[in-house]
């Protein structure tokens, strides 16, 4: 079971680089990360998956974009929620993993339509750090339910679940042990932690059937 | 005024937390402050309260904060929502729980630069260059106020 930061931004987006952001992810307790726009790799013992982002306005455009060789060479496809129309149709597209920026979408935008799409299909909802590190105030307090409301339609439907830290810096990033009490002010227990912190394994590498190749 | 008899004061835990980046010259005021504003605004006034966390030691980019026993779990929450120190980029990593304040000293591994500074050139701007342990390289650009931080590695500095 791999321990992986499902989302990072490393230089020249972000401040660190990806060799940075590795060293500080082992010291922190994690076994590999998504680095978003990076070409992978391995450094200083931590496994670097290679990750995209398609942010779209309309699922045609999706379609478009994950052909691309980009996006075809990643390990992991990330697409940012859009509205209600829009994530229902984006989870059932094959080649999306994970569906992401959900704290910033309106209310009911992920419903229960789109969970069991997503639980049939395997597409994971990823649960970003940064709004409840970063913001504060309302746009917390809103953060906090949005995240409170996917835990209970994952609890019902049983979708998988992947958590990143969003980071663009090394000052960003936060430890296994801090990202477990993050995710208990919405209700999330350690067991259910543990299980979201390892779901890009079992994205990249699903179960399959045994396969006879002779 | 006669002190209270130890049975009597109340049960105390001492957080213990690195401050990032390395080298960061951190008032203990202005952490306690950082400390103060990021516990209130996730746990409000009333929980802050009752935990009575306080900065008790800022040195060598360690900080010892302290609460009442029972609330070291939210204050550790707290802490790593803490976003800046005195207007500048910081991060604080919880690093050990201990009910004295000499367990927290014997887990203080003081971070110092390796070797000189020297300076690097990207683009148009200069940084300072500060070497770490573990291939650790941290860029500072040069200035007065605000500068902009890199962090990168031996590695990555040699192929720019």
């Amino acid at each position: 079971m791999k321990i992986t930061d499902a989302c990072v931004h490393p230089y020249p987006v972000g401040d660190s680089t990806v060799a940075r952001i590795a060293i500080e992810a082992a010291e922190l307790g994690f076994d590999s990360i998504v680095a978003i726009g990076d070409d992978g790799g391995r450094y200083h013992g931590v496994e670097v998956l290679r990750g995209a982002v398609i942010g779209a306005a309309a699922v045609k455009e999706v379609l478009r974009r994950v052909r691309e060789p980009a996006v075809r060479r990643a390990d992991v496809v990330f697409v940012d929620a859009g509205d209600i129309s829009f994530n229902r149709a984006v989870v059932a597209v094959k080649e999306v993993n994970v569906v992401r920026s959900i704290h910033a979408t309106r209310r009911n935008a992920f419903d229960h339509v789109a969970a069991r799409t997503a639980a049939e299909r395997g597409v994971a909802v990823d649960i970003s750090m940064a709004p409840i590190v970063h913001l504060r105030g309302t746009k917390r307090q809103r953060a906090l339910q949005r995240y409170a409301d996917i835990l209970s339609l994952q609890r019902r439907y049983g979708f998988p679940l992947t958590i990143s830290s969003d980071a663009r810096s090394i000052l960003r990033q936060r430890s296994v042990r801090d990202i477990r009490g993050l995710c208990a002010l919405f209700g999330m227990t350690g067991a259910e932690v543990t299980e979201a912190l390892s779901s890009i394994g079992r994205i990249t590498e699903p179960h399959r059937p045994v396969r006879v190749v002779e | 005024m006669k002190p209270r008899p130890p049975t009597m004061r109340g049960k105390r835990r001492y957080i213990l937390a690195r401050i990032l980046p390395y080298g960061m010259a951190a008032d203990q005021k202005q952490v306690y402050l950082s400390v103060i504003e990021a516990a209130t605004s996730l746990f409000g006034d009333a929980a802050v309260g009752l935990a009575q966390p306080a900065v008790i030691f800022c040195e060598g980019g360690y900080v010892v904060v302290r609460c009442r026993r029972g609330t070291e779990k939210d204050i550790a929450v707290a802490l790593a929502t803490v976003n800046a120190i005195a207007d500048e980029r910081a991060a604080l990593r919880t690093v050990a729980v201990s009910g004295t304040i000499r367990a927290l000293r014997r887990r203080i591994k003081p971070v110092r630069p390796l070797s000189e500074a020297g300076d690097v050139k990207f683009g148009e701007t200069y940084f300072t260059v500060y070497r770490y342990p573990r291939q650790k390289v941290d860029l500072v650009e040069k200035g007065i106020k605000h500068q902009k931080s890199l962090f990168f590695t031996e590695a990555d500095l040699e192929e720019r």
